[in-house]
Formats: C-alpha cells, sequence, structure tokens
C-alpha cells in the first residue's frame, strides 16, 4: 500500500480550489471558473490513469477502458467502485456512484425547500462548480487512454451522483 | 473531571479516513501548475498559495481541536509544539519537529523532514522564486490566528531549493484578547 | 414539605422524559461574538426577539466567565474584571443550574462556544458537547459549500444534531 493522508487533506484543498477559482480569480465569470477548475482536474486525472496503467496492456476497446475507470481507477481513489454502469452502446456511458465521496458532508440551507422559486439553486450551483473537477479527472484520465471525450455530471439524486460520458467520434 | 491529555498525532492519524496521497500531491501540483498559467507572476503565485493555505487552516483548526482534545492554546509555545507534533502528524501523517527558539520564546521553527507535497516534484527554472509549498505556511499562520495568536511565517530551508529539509519560522505578532463585542447602549 | 436548600423548589419542573426530550434549545456563537446557530427544541416561552435574546445570552457568559476567573482562589495572574482575556486562559464555568433548567456550556480555544440548554436534572453534559463540537466539525467545517463564520444553513449538521440530543438524559 502506498502512501497515505489525511481525507481532509484532500477536501480541504478541494474545497478552497473551488472557492479561490469561483470567489476570487473569477468571480464575476463562472464558466472561466469552470474551465480552470475542470482543467485542474484534467491534468490529475491524466496523470494518474498514467501510473496507474503503466503495467498493463492496452485496451482493446472504449469499454474495457471504461470499466477500469468504474473499478481500479475508481478504488484508488474512493476506495470503492461505482455502484453502476450503463450505456446505449453509440458511445455515452453513465458511470454512478451511489454514495459520492466528494459531496457526502455536502448540504445546503434546510429551510430554502419551502421558499418561493428555484429552491436550492444556490446550494446546487455551489455543488456543480466542485463537480468539474471528477468530471476533470475522467475527461483526463481517458484522454491519457486515447479517447477522447466529454464528462458532465448529474446530481438530481443525491447523495448519488452521475457522471455521464460522452466518446467524441 | 481532569483535563484530558492531547492525544498523540499518531492515534488520530491512524484513526481518521485516509486517502492515496498521490491524488492529494498531484491535486496540489496542478493547482500550483494552474496558478502559473493563470496569474503569471511567481509572486502573485506565491501570495495566492499563502492565502489559500490560510483560510485551509481557518477551517482545519477546528477539526485539529476537536479530534486532538487539546483545550487551551494560551502559551505560544505549547501551541507551537502541539500544532507541530500533533497537528502535522494528523493531517500529513508526518510529524515535523520545532527548534531555534529565541531567548523570550516568541519565535521558533518548524521542520519538516518528509513531506507528501513535494513528491514526484522537481522545479523547472522558470519556476525560480516560487515557494511551492507556501500554502503550508498559511495553514499554520490561519490556524494559529484561530487560536488568537497572529504570526508571520516564513520559509528558511526549503528542500526544493537544494536545502537538507522544509523549514517554516514562526514568529509570534501579538496575541488578541477576546473583546467584548457589543456596545453597552446598543 | 421542603425548606430552603431543598433540591427541589417550586416551580418544580416536569420530571425528565424517558421520551427524550430534554433539551431546550442551542446556541453557538462564533469568536465575534456572532449566534451563527440557534437551534429550539422545546422552549414553551420566548420573552425577547431573538437579536437580543442571543445578545442577552452572550453578555451572560461572558460576564460569568469574566467573574468566575476573578473569584479564582488558586490563579495568581488575573486580570481585571471585565479585561479581555484569550479563550481558554484562567479557569471557566462548564455549567450552571437553576430550578428550572441547565445550563451547559463550552469554549474551545478557536472560541467556538456551544451553549446546550436542558432540564434541570440531565447529567454532566460536556461528553456531548464535545460531540456536538465534533458534528460541527463533520457537518459544517467541512462541508465545501459552507463560508466559515456565515449563520449555519446545513440540513446534514441539524438532523445529525436533532438526532442526537433526543439521546441527551
Amino acid at each position: 500500500m502506498g502512501r497515505e493522508v489525511s481525507e481532509s487533506c484532500i477536501d480541504g484543498l478541494l474545497t478552497e480550489m473551488v472557492s479561490s477559482y469561483c470567489n476570487r480569480f473569477y468571480s464575476n465569470t463562472p464558466e472561466l471558473a469552470a474551465r480552470r477548475i475542470e482543467a485542474i482536474g484534467y491534468q490529475v486525472g491524466h496523470q494518474l490513469s498514467e501510473r496507474y496503467t503503466m503495467e498493463r496492456p492496452r485496451f482493446t476497446d472504449h469499454l474495457e477502458a471504461i470499466k477500469f475507470i468504474c473499478k481500479d481507477f475508481w478504488s484508488e481513489l474512493f476506495k470503492k467502485q461505482i455502484d453502476n454502469l450503463k450505456t446505449n452502446h453509440r458511445g455515452t456511458f453513465v458511470l454512478q456512484d451511489n454514495k459520492f465521496r466528494w459531496l457526502s458532508r455536502m448540504s445546503g440551507d434546510p429551510s430554502v425547500e419551502n421558499g418561493t422559486q428555484d429552491p436550492e439553486s444556490k446550494a446546487a450551483q455551489a455543488m456543480s462548480m466542485y463537480l468539474y473537477f471528477p468530471c476533470g479527472i475522467i475527461r483526463g484520465a481517458l484522454s491519457n487512454l486515447g479517447i477522447p471525450c466529454a464528462v458532465s455530471a448529474d446530481i438530481s439524486s443525491l447523495p448519488a451522483c452521475s457522471f455521464v460520458i460522452r466518446i467524441k467520434v | 473531571m481532569a483535563p484530558v491529555a492531547p492525544r498523540s498525532g499518531d492515534a488520530i492519524f491512524a484513526s481518521v479516513e485516509h486517502v492515496n496521497a498521490e491524488l492529494f500531491t498531484l491535486t496540489y501540483g496542478a493547482i500550483v501548475r494552474q496558478l502559473l498559467t493563470d496569474l503569471e507572476e511567481v509572486e502573485e503565485v506565491n501570495k495566492q498559495l499563502d492565502q489559500m493555505g490560510y483560510n485551509i487552516g481557518v477551517r482545519l483548526i477546528d477539526e485539529f481541536l476537536a479530534k486532538s482534545n487539546v483545550s487551551r492554546c494560551v502559551d505560544f509555545k505549547e501551541t507551537a509544539d502541539v500544532i507541530a507534533k500533533v497537528g502535522f502528524k494528523m493531517f500529513l501523517g508526518v510529524g515535523a519537529s520545532v527548534t531555534n527558539w529565541d531567548a523570550d520564546g516568541t519565535c521558533c521553527s518548524i521542520v519538516l523532514g518528509d513531506n507528501p507535497l513535494v513528491d514526484f516534484v522537481e522545479l523547472p527554472d522558470t519556476c525560480q522564486g516560487l515557494y511551492y509549498c507556501n500554502i503550508l505556511s498559511g495553514v499554520v499562520r490561519g490556524a494559529l490566528e484561530m487560536v488568537s495568536m497572529k504570526t508571520e511565517v516564513t520559509w528558511v530551508r526549503d528542500m526544493l531549493r537544494g536545502d537538507d529539509a522544509f523549514e517554516l519560522q514562526v514568529k509570534l505578532l501579538k496575541q488578541v484578547p477576546e473583546e467584548y463585542p457589543y456596545k453597552d447602549d446598543e | 414539605m421542603q425548606f430552603f436548600g431543598g433540591s427541589d423548589i417550586s416551580p418544580s419542573p416536569p420530571a425528565p422524559t424517558a421520551s427524550g426530550n430534554n433539551a431546550h434549545m442551542m446556541y453557538v456563537f462564533n469568536r465575534n461574538g456572532v449566534c451563527f446557530l440557534y437551534r429550539e427544541w422545546n422552549r414553551p416561552l420566548h420573552t425577547l426577539n431573538a437579536q437580543q435574546d442571543h445578545k442577552l445570552m452572550f453578555g451572560l457568559l461572558f460576564s460569568l466567565k469574566s467573574l468566575t476567573a476573578k473569584m479564582d482562589p488558586t490563579s495568581m495572574d488575573k486580570g481585571n474584571l471585565g479585561v479581555p482575556q484569550l479563550p481558554g486562559q484562567g479557569c471557566s464555568f462548564h455549567s450552571f443550574r437553576t430550578n428550572t433548567y441547565k445550563l451547559s456550556f463550552m469554549e474551545t480555544p478557536s472560541g467556538i462556544k456551544i451553549i446546550l440548554i436542558t432540564h434541570p436534572k440531565t447529567g454532566d453534559l460536556r461528553e456531548s458537547l464535545k460531540y456536538i463540537y465534533n458534528l460541527y466539525v463533520e457537518y459544517v467545517v467541512k462541508n465545501p459549500i459552507y463560508t466559515p463564520g456565515a449563520p449555519i444553513r446545513c440540513e446534514l449538521f441539524n438532523t445529525s444534531l436533532d438526532q442526537y440530543v433526543r439521546s441527551i438524559s
């Protein structure tokens, strides 16, 4: 087993990275903040997948590579596998983590639900900013395996989180 | 009830959730690289890393206090000691030592021999002047400020610059007592 | 019939209920004296508006702390009454009891003050306050979308707190 640090190190670093980009560097341009956060994730995913596949034969098809992300790669990062994998067999894959670790402590204002319009919109926005990072990680990891794609996240059923991968053809 | 002795850094580290240090190290590296691209100036990157560390320290102090059972931080010497030995250990998994106390006990060095932030890191020549680990000095400053100690934290030795260890100098500027926050006739 | 000094002076409170309804309310103040969480479970009587109520509670603690330190027969170094102290400096009280309620108090070196008002017959709650501090760390401080210093509006914290206080006896 490799070296470990307390989970709070990575949690604290991510929280602060997202908040720096959203509230300080690009406070008026959330789309730029999102792009930077995704780019940081991309670098991390790219490097990690390089390290974890060094001694492995090349994947023969997309499904095999996606399965590697769901199992080995996810376990290295979160100590659990993706719970559910779906595909339309035309290049779209949905990876569902039933209890995504980076969302496990996230919660917003309970009173907002009784409020007027769009409940939880601010909390949902903040959460989606945060999710650009794991989306970037997945895109970086797959890109390192020679699979260009777009990745988005869906949190409509918290604490589950689904990552939607669309492979570019 | 007798005061409870602080728990040891080893015991706390063993009891908290862990993650793969590679993820942490590479994430930090990617953040530094992105900041270098976005902010262009190395000086500005140093400043922002310190600010990010400060904000992290402000949050981290409560987790440190809650898990370590440290119930008072009045004496600077004791506090520096417990931050180095328990704090560094419980988060980074590596202990730090405290040395170089000055005569009046307001300035010391925290020395780290091993530092997971810099695993696999080599600085290119273009990064001259970068304090790669500046986030750590910010964390220490932020955490100490939350226990009423205003400090100045600077790097004295840096292994990425060829030194034999990481050494942070912590200088106590003042201790800020708690004021009654309301006006009497408010 | 009981005279002065008896343990049950009228008006006597209702006996503690086994169903776990012993907590009346809780306050959390930050180091600037701002009440960033107030939670109420059982408070039949409100006499002040919320702001006055919080200020009065803070003033009570502040003065009591200052007085208890001043009266300390064991300590040589004490400031003058009303002179600000560092959090954790000098002695401190951890609870007081009236015939109708008990107030338990904890202050961390970071200046967080947790105050729990319960039935007067509840036991030593110092461990409970520590537990609540840990809940605060897990679900408030480590909630990525919570801004330090802002009023606490975190659903996960509220739910776990409500559940925990029901166990207090």
